[in-house]
């Protein structure tokens, strides 16, 4: 065992702080700060990776492209944000800490800033559109899908460019396949998904390519649509020094923000700067969008600081979703919301949802019998925690897929609180005594306690609400509140027993199963040959599988669903799917938020529907607008006492 | 032990009247603290349930069918209270002056949020963001941080005391190499020291446990300013001519220490107990305030003056309630701190500038 790296993986962020600041000043004892690396080329290295990966990176001609193709370019959709939009001001917002690196993938990289390196500052081939589910173009012009073959063949737009000016080039998505298929990136998830789910690309010419995948699913298309070139000519010096080469370097970006090296003040703040020449400024889809000149992120770390400046101007804008800003923070009686400087809006949104509950790990002695799974449903009180923590404003999740339409199971509903239920589940478990502080005991004198960790630090009340009504039901939890980090790492390597936790879901047609129920991702090996549990089996760290959740037949109906091209066969697989996991009772579904909610200054001006229906916060797709004449009436404003109508909004035409 | 000097130090201890009245305080706290049970607690003191008593506090558990409640989970008293009052029972029952704990969320309202203090509810220092009772907390966490003081202080006299009287009286190699490992263990960042240990406590120890290795961690890296002072006192105690006198008619080295020595140096120890015992409070609280002392829901200072400075405009009772509580006990302790100073001083009428 690596001890070091144990004590490592469990430090709490101030210690790493602490351990990074220390490492900091040794570095900067030695004297200059930027380390020169050697010069490096692998222009060679990549042409000899495409030659010996025939199979993969195939070279053919313009007059090879097949002639029959139905190309697509996704011009019925209509326009996404305002044309009131105006461009200009700065935006001024907070991140909660200083990026570790620049990088966008690697050691590190995976943080709250990488948002504005890569997802929402760069450009995918084609993108979902916010109200239509539909793709719209990005860097493609247009593209076509042929099933049959399982291959996407793409048009890019001549006009694509890099932040720096480099036109973007088929080279560049073959260039990303070595990038990501690499090791110099010590990425595995990426090495292995780059490596298994696309099995060939095929050059046509500069700005012709085609890509294929391995199974024809129902929505295929994303699979390449949402594909992100990368830069050759900027990692021209890949090789075995990436992680620190480039660790300080900004790549350049087919998105509007670029990032200036004097903009960057280190620990403290970072500006992007909107790109004037953008090449796609004027395109249909990004032109009413991406409007202020200048984002100022400044790093506050504590969300009551941020609040605090919020309030006093120097944030625009504040998430709400919290009751306890919404309804007492700034409640709408306060001063700056009614004399109209701060408005409130909240926004019904559809997408799926986070998957907020308890992960019970089921490899762990107790939680693997199932009554005691299904007593642990019964005895925990989300009800409670929505209807008083939440204010009645969340609702309960049913299932762990719910907000996929038909995907989602049209009927089953979660467990409510239920004390009589849960104690005759316990009891089927053998815990039917009540110890002497009221928690139950079974025979061997065992206590019914399991720790509740979560990584959740502004949610920290809510397990000591679930503990509390636990108790009731003879149940203790043992509260564990982690960092961020140290949260996922404890789950990740399936140190858990109930984790409080959610996985972020991204906009998507149906959900995925294979991650989280497979038993590929629990055990090394799960079944014997005759499906029966394989009692040598051993827990497999490092996947999203937390509930260790291992069933022969979900195996079976996970590959089918995986490899179906059906629709309705995989919407009838989603249910018995979902059905089962009800059942196998490892997951406590908590709740989900239909909207959301968010408070700002009246200088930031919004399109009169808001946001589009997909958007998942005030900010997603960048729809606002800064207005600095309305900024500056509003500071003098407040000296002079000058009011406007208060401004309380509720969106709901996509409730 | 108690020689006519010792008895003169006290008898002047307790005619500086701030210090003493301020240890009367403090110890009356504590005392009353170590049976806060029957003070701030949810549990009924007594219950009179068809013709039998009943004295739930220090006990275990009564499910509420002890008492003609439905549920098999632990008896609400309040709420029984309230319907056999309804009812006009002949069964009735006392609550403590405080009658909730500190782990329950309750909530005069609808939802949980801050709630201002009220006499009305009982709530009479309000409560927290979860809807818990403000001065529960208080009592428990203070009873808690006490007590922890109190065991860090005798731990780290009892290691200082020994390894610095030994530096002192032993010297020459053993006293070098004592200096130089105090030296090198002492330039560890204590608080990061304890941040960084006790980040990697698995949280499956149970809180007694987490809480003694916090006070171990703590202790460890404490004990070691301590010993300078006992090092140098011994020093010079040890050359004074009834040391001497004592080893020439033959005392053992125990005996010298224990009986001639340490007595001596007693008004050395004295004087830094009252900072060490605060810097124990302070250093639990830092440590909670920065959510690396003890688990939650432990209830503590630090954890409700984080809260308080997270709401500080929404429910300034939580903070107000938090500091002066650790404003009144850190001063208590300084008062008796300076008093004990000046008793133990030799020269009576100089003034501390």
């Amino acid at each position: 065992m690596n001890h070091p790296s144990i004590i490592a993986s469990n430090l709490s962020r101030g210690a790493r702080w602490l351990i990074a600041v220390s490492v900091v000043s040794l570095i900067g004892c030695g004297g200059s700060d930027e380390a020169t690396f050697p010069e490096h080329d692998n222009t060679a290295e990549v042409q000899a990776y495409y030659a010996n990966n025939p199979e993969f990176f195939v070279f053919s001609s313009i007059n090879q492209l097949p002639s029959d193709l139905a190309w697509q370019n996704g011009s019925h959709l209509p326009d996404i944000g305002s044309p009131d939009a105006v461009k200009g001001g700065t935006q001024y917002s907070s991140i909660s800490d200083f990026p570790r690196t620049f990088r966008t993938v690697g050691p590190d990289s995976n943080g709250s800033f990488r948002p504005w390196l890569l997802d929402s500052n760069t450009v995918t081939l084609a993108q979902r559109h916010p109200d239509e589910f539909d793709y719209y173009p990005g860097l493609a012009n247009e593209w076509a899908v042929d099933r049959e073959n399982k291959t996407i063949y793409v048009r890019l737009a001549t006009t694509a460019k890099w932040s720096d000016g480099v036109p973007v080039t088929s080279d560049d998505f073959l260039f990303m396949f070595f990038f990501f298929q690499s090791e110099y990136i010590v990425a595995p998830w990426y090495n292995n998904w780059y490596s298994s789910q696309y099995t060939r690309i095929t050059r046509y010419d500069d700005h012709t390519f085609a890509i294929s995948i391995p199974e024809a699913k129902p929505d295929m298309d994303s699979r390449v649509l949402e594909l992100r070139p990368v830069p050759q000519h900027f990692f021209s010096e890949l090789g075995d020094d990436y992680v620190e080469r480039y660790q300080w370097r900004f790549a350049p970006v087919t998105g509007p923000y670029v990032i200036h090296d004097d903009d960057v003040d280190k620990g403290r703040s970072v500006v992007v700067t909107r790109n004037k020449d953008w090449w796609a400024k004027d395109r249909k889809f990004f032109r009413n969008r991406y409007n202020p000149d200048r984002i100022q992120l400044t790093v506050i770390r504590e969300s009551a600081k941020v609040f605090e400046a919020f309030k006093r101007g120097e944030i625009d804008q504040y998430g709400l979703n919290l009751a306890e800003y919404w309804y007492e923070k700034l409640p709408n009686e306060d001063p700056d919301v009614q004399a109209g400087y701060i408005h409130k809006v909240q926004f019904y949104n559809q997408r799926p949802r986070p998957t907020y509950g308890l992960w019970i790990n089921s490899s762990k002695p107790l939680l693997r019998n199932q009554d005691i799974r299904i007593g642990i449903n019964y005895a925990t009180n989300w009800d409670l925690v929505i209807e008083k923590y939440f204010r009645g404003d969340y609702e309960r999740m049913e299932t762990s897929s719910d907000g996929y339409g038909e995907f989602s199971h049209p009927t089953l509903s979660a467990r409510p609180f239920d004390i009589q239920k849960a104690l005759a589940a316990f009891a089927r478990a053998g815990f039917s005594e009540r110890g002497g502080d009221g928690i139950l005991v079974n025979s061997d004198g065992q206590r019914l306690a399991f720790t509740l960790s979560t990584g959740y630090e502004k949610f920290k009340d809510l397990p000591t609400i679930l503990k509390e009504e636990a108790k009731k039901a003879g149940l203790e939890f043992r509260i564990e509140v982690l960092d961020g980090t140290a949260g996922w790492k404890k789950v990740q390597e399936k140190k858990h027993d109930l984790h409080f936790s959610a996985f972020g879901v991204s906009l998507e047609m149906y959900p995925r199963f294979w991650e989280t129920y497979h038993s590929d991702n629990a055990y090394d090996q799960a079944f014997l040959a005759d499906d029966s549990a394989n009692p040598d089996r051993e827990v497999k760290t490092q996947t999203n599988n937390l509930e260790t959740l291992a069933i022969a037949e979900m195996d079976t109906m996970i590959d089918a669903y995986r490899a179906s091209d059906d629709k309705a066969e995989m919407i009838e697989l989603a249910h018995r799917m979902t059905a089962l996991h009800h059942d196998h009772a490892s997951f406590v579904p908590g709740y989900k938020q239909r909207f959301y909610r968010a408070g700002f200054w009246r200088w930031v001006r919004y399109p009169s529907f808001f946001n589009h229906k997909h958007s998942s916060s005030s900010g997603s797709y960048f729809v606002h607008w800064i207005d600095p004449a309305l900024k500056e009436q509003t500071m003098a404003a407040r000296d002079s006492g000058r009011s406007w109508p208060v401004e309380i909004k509720v969106y709901d035409q996509h409730q | 032990m108690i020689n006519p000097e010792t008895r003169k130090k006290l008898r002047r201890f307790r005619e500086i009247k701030r210090g003493y009245y301020s240890f009367l305080i403090l110890a009356g706290l504590l005392g009353l603290s170590l049976f806060g049970e029957v003070l701030v607690n949810s549990r009924a003191l007594v219950v009179s349930y068809e013709g039998s008593l009943y004295f739930p506090i220090y006990k275990d558990f009564h499910p509420g069918t002890d008492f003609g409640e439905s549920y098999s989970y632990e008896t609400n008293y309040r709420n029984l209270q309230a319907r056999w009052q309804k009812e006009g029972s002949d069964n009735w029952l006392i609550m403590p002056p405080v009658p909730y704990n500190q782990f329950e969320n309750h909530a005069t309202g609808s939802v949980f949020k801050p709630e201002p203090p009220s006499m009305a509810s009982q709530h009479y220092l309000g409560t927290d963001t979860t809807s818990r009772d403000i001065l529960a907390r208080l009592f428990y966490g203070t009873r808690i941080a006490l007590l922890f003081a109190i065991a860090f202080t005798v731990a780290v006299y009892v290691i200082g005391i020994a390894v610095g009287c030994a530096m002192g009286y032993l010297g020459g190699v053993f006293d070098l190499f004592f200096q130089r490992l105090i030296e090198i263990w002492s330039n560890i960042p204590f608080l990061y020291m304890v941040i960084i240990i006790f980040s990697v406590v698995p949280s499956t120890f149970s809180i007694p446990t987490r809480i003694v290795i916090l006070l171990t961690v703590m202790v460890l890296f404490s004990w070691t300013s301590m010993t300078y002072y006992m090092r140098t006192e011994t020093y010079k105690e040890k050359t004074r001519d009834y040391a001497a006198a004592a080893r020439v008619i033959g005392a053992s080295t125990s005996r010298i220490i224990f009986r001639h020595i340490l007595p001596n140096v007693l008004s050395t120890l004295v004087t830094f107990m009252p900072f060490t015992v605060i810097s124990a409070i302070t250093a639990i609280t830092a440590l909670d305030f920065l959510g690396f002392g003890l688990p939650p829901p432990t209830p503590s200072l630090g954890e409700l003056l984080k809260q308080g400075t997270a709401t500080l405009r929404t429910a300034p009772w939580i903070v107000t309630a938090a500091f002066g509580t650790l404003v009144v006990l850190l001063t208590l302790v300084t008062f008796i701190g300076e008093a004990i100073r000046e008793a133990f001083d030799p020269r009576k009428f100089t003034v501390y500038r």
